[in-house]
């Protein structure tokens, strides 16, 4: 039997949790090292690891770094272990230094200057994303389905359909009350960017009546283009949709939550004279 | 002196005991909590709507409860209350979560210290030795554990970091097709979740013969926000409960700095709260020791048994765990009912008008009383703090952790029995250390 290993760094557990509800591993694989799961605190050689969250403290490096060398191959398992996730969002700088300085201790594993992706260090053979991914698709990676493929676009999972016939003015959200059923998020006034997010998800989100955030990164068409193509096209989409104006658009678009998200393929944030090299993920290895 | 570090596992998160020993005294235990991301300074300037999708990451265990409290702190400052239904499906959310959560913790978490095992998956890997007729308990366990997933899937959208708990309300109704299934579901996995829990039992019976003790029983103060009776998850009132388990203090969530005393820990990235400087104590036995009733039939049963030989209020913590299982029961009956409640109503949701302001949210977690404060300028999030249950476990933990170094070192010898009593003394509370430290 194959073994594999699931290493966690600085993350929220919720991709470990999605694996425990993927059953199918159990008949195929057998599990070396969780700490979640397992009293195993040796790594021993395994064919796969799955690494999830992202590089926060000197103590992630060394466990990275470590761990890799046991493995044939290393797969980066949701948005933190291929970007730097939600922790990212304190990158910033204004509040990176609120950070540091506030959060000292002593004997504890340091924190590093920025939540950096695990592909900063070591070589990763196949980024998985998803905020988590789901069950389904964390058994992709395993398994390597020959011919797995996920959805081109959130939208086309989705099921609503477009009601040509609804154009808000704004984008009005929760504001209004609960989400009709069946129809279009973007037709209801939400800021839905299904329409560019990689699919695979099922969509469980739109369908269940709440807009796509884009955890799963930008879908093939956009995963290599520059951020300004992505705003581009989804300006195009509301104004064909709808009669929202363009600058209210622009300015949620430029959103925390969204940037969580969107950029994982391109490390915008990098330092440009050190990662140039690395700043672009191939989209051939992204489930 | 002698410093012995044990690092821990079948917790979530990353954390590490530390225990001091010099001349055969124990000297100190600590709980050191290694990993952080400051969520309390990283959500500063983000939109205010954006918090009940942003907060749920910081735990894909508990992320449910995180993203209930988020919507209720945002409703609490912009003066709004979601209708009936949509109270309903939160409160279902929450059950789902306490299915997912206690099944995950006694089932994987605990059960391998009473089987003596280093993981439950070993029972299905070991597929010619010994362990092949209890291959079933692992996948009962899974079975059990999913149907908890499957429904914060159906009252949530996505069963990590979901999404249908919104701002008035909740974006729809859960359509009857959807409520038949998951019904019959979660129908099907009570018995076997009985089964697995009698079993557990009789294991946690054993393991007490063997090592002569149910752990820490000194008297504590305790925690819980559920009630008396037919415990409520999505609730809104704190208690505390002195020694003699009576409710000595009771707080709505805005009032908890009165009440509680917060501190940060130099060696830990999680902070402490204690009660008037004494030691507390959250999560199941808490509500445990609360509950004259839970309302529903298998789990008054097993409550009934459990107060007859225990006691209350009962302190020793071994019996935290037992007390899980008690909830796991009551989680699955009160699910049934409320599925046979109607729940695809129309108005799922208010409407609102956001506003600037300061306000605060709590909702029963699996592991205790969870409380979000929010203050709010030009739409932007200003402060929050985060009070998490696990936090409110610190010093209760600390101390169970020296009754048991005290069991196992003497001026002759350290035994390593106490590598696996520290073990079952932090598991005993269902600690979470990406929530304690976020």
């Amino acid at each position: 039997m194959k073994q594999f290993a699931v290493l966690q760094l600085s993350g929220c557990s919720g991709c470990e949790v999605s694996l425990l509800n993927a059953e199918e591993w159990m008949d195929k694989y057998k599990l070396a090292y969780m700490p979640l799961v397992a009293s195993v605190y040796d790594l021993p050689p395994v064919d796969v690891l799955l690494v999830s969250g992202s590089l926060g403290s000197d103590e992630d490096l060394y466990n990275l770094q470590h761990a890799v060398r046991k493995a044939k191959k290393v797969v980066a398992v949701g948005t933190c272990a291929i970007s730097g996730g939600v922790a990212h969002l304190g990158d910033r700088d204004e509040i990176r230094r609120l950070f540091l300085t506030q959060n000292e201790r002593f004997h504890l594993p340091r924190l590093l200057p920025k939540s950096r992706p695990i592909d900063s260090r070591v070589a990763v053979d196949c980024y998985l994303p998803g905020c988590p991914p789901t069950p389904e698709l964390v058994i992709a990676a395993l398994f390597e389905t020959p011919g797995f493929k996920a959805a081109s676009t959130v939208c086309q999972e989705c099921g609503r359909r477009k009601a040509r016939e609804m154009r808000p003015n704004h984008l009005v959200g929760f504001m209004k009350g609960e989400v009709q059923a069946e129809i279009c998020l973007i037709n209801q006034g939400y800021l839905c960017i299904g329409v560019s997010t990689r699919g695979g998800c099922h969509a469980i989100c739109t369908r269940a009546g709440y807009p796509c955030v884009g955890c799963r990164g930008p879908s093939d068409a956009f995963i290599e283009k520059e951020s300004q193509t992505w705003f581009t096209s989804i300006q195009r989409v509301f104004t064909s949709m709808t009669d929202v104006p363009p600058e209210e658009i622009e300015a949620e678009l430029h959103s925390p939550q969204l940037a969580m998200f969107l950029f994982q393929f391109s490390d915008y944030t990098s330092d440009p004279l050190v990662e140039s090299e690395k700043s672009l993920r191939p989209k051939e290895k992204v489930l | 002196m002698t410093t012995l570090v044990f690092p821990l596992s079948r917790i979530e998160g990353h954390a590490r005991v530390t225990i001091e020993v010099h001349g055969g005294e124990v000297v100190s235990t600590r709980l050191e909590a290694t990993e952080l991301r400051g969520f309390q300074h990283l959500v500063h300037g983000v939109p205010a709507k954006q918090m009940p999708v942003i907060v749920p990451r910081v735990c894909g265990v508990c992320s449910t409860a995180h993203h209930v409290t988020a919507v209720k702190t945002l409703e609490d400052i912009y003066g709004v209350t979601p209708p009936p239904v949509a109270q309903k499906i939160r409160e279902l959310l929450l059950l789902g979560q306490l299915i997912q959560n206690q099944a995950t913790s006694l089932f994987f978490f605990t059960m391998p210290d009473r089987l003596g095992l280093a993981s439950l998956f070993q029972l299905v890997a070991d597929q010619e030795g010994p362990e092949k007729e209890r291959e079933e308990i692992a996948r009962h366990a899974l079975t059990v554990r999913k149907t908890g997933t499957d429904l914060i899937t159906a009252a949530g959208g996505q069963f990590i970091h979901p999404v249908k708990a919104v701002v008035g309300g909740v974006t729809s109704g859960i359509d009857p097709g959807t409520v038949e299934v998951m019904r019959a579901q979660i129908v099907c996995a009570l018995p076997v979740a009985c089964k697995l829990f009698d079993y557990y039992i009789e294991m946690s019976l054993a393991l007490r013969e063997r090592i002569g003790t149910w752990g820490d029983d000194e008297p504590a103060y305790y925690i819980a926000s559920t009630g008396k009776s037919s415990p409520v998850y999505n609730g809104n009132i704190i208690h505390v409960l002195n020694y003699d388990g009576i409710v000595h203090d009771s707080f709505t969530a805005h009032q908890f700095r009165d009440h509680l005393n917060y501190e940060d820990t130099e060696y830990s990235y999680a902070g402490r709260t204690s009660y008037q400087g004494q030691v507390m104590r959250a999560n199941s036995l808490a509500r445990i020791n609360m509950a004259d009733s839970m309302g529903t039939t298998l789990a008054d049963d097993y409550l009934k048994q459990f107060q007859q030989k225990f006691g209350r209020p009962a302190h020793a913590i071994l019996l935290y765990d037992l007390c899980r299982g008690i909830e796991l029961v009551y989680a699955l009956e009160r699910a049934i009912e409320l599925l046979e409640e109607p729940l695809d109503l129309k108005e799922t949701a208010t409407t609102h008008t956001p506003r600037d302001g300061e306000g605060y949210g709590m909702v029963e977690a699996p592991r205790g009383p969870l409380i979000h404060h929010y203050s709010i300028e030009n739409g932007l999030i200003m402060k929050v703090e985060f009070i998490i249950p696990t936090v409110h476990n610190m010093l209760a933990i600390e101390r169970a952790l020296m009754v048991a170094a005290r069991r196992y070192v003497n001026t002759e010898r350290v035994s390593l029995e106490l590598e696996r009593a520290v073990g079952r003394v932090v598991r005993a509370f269902d600690p979470c250390i990406a929530c304690a430290t976020h």
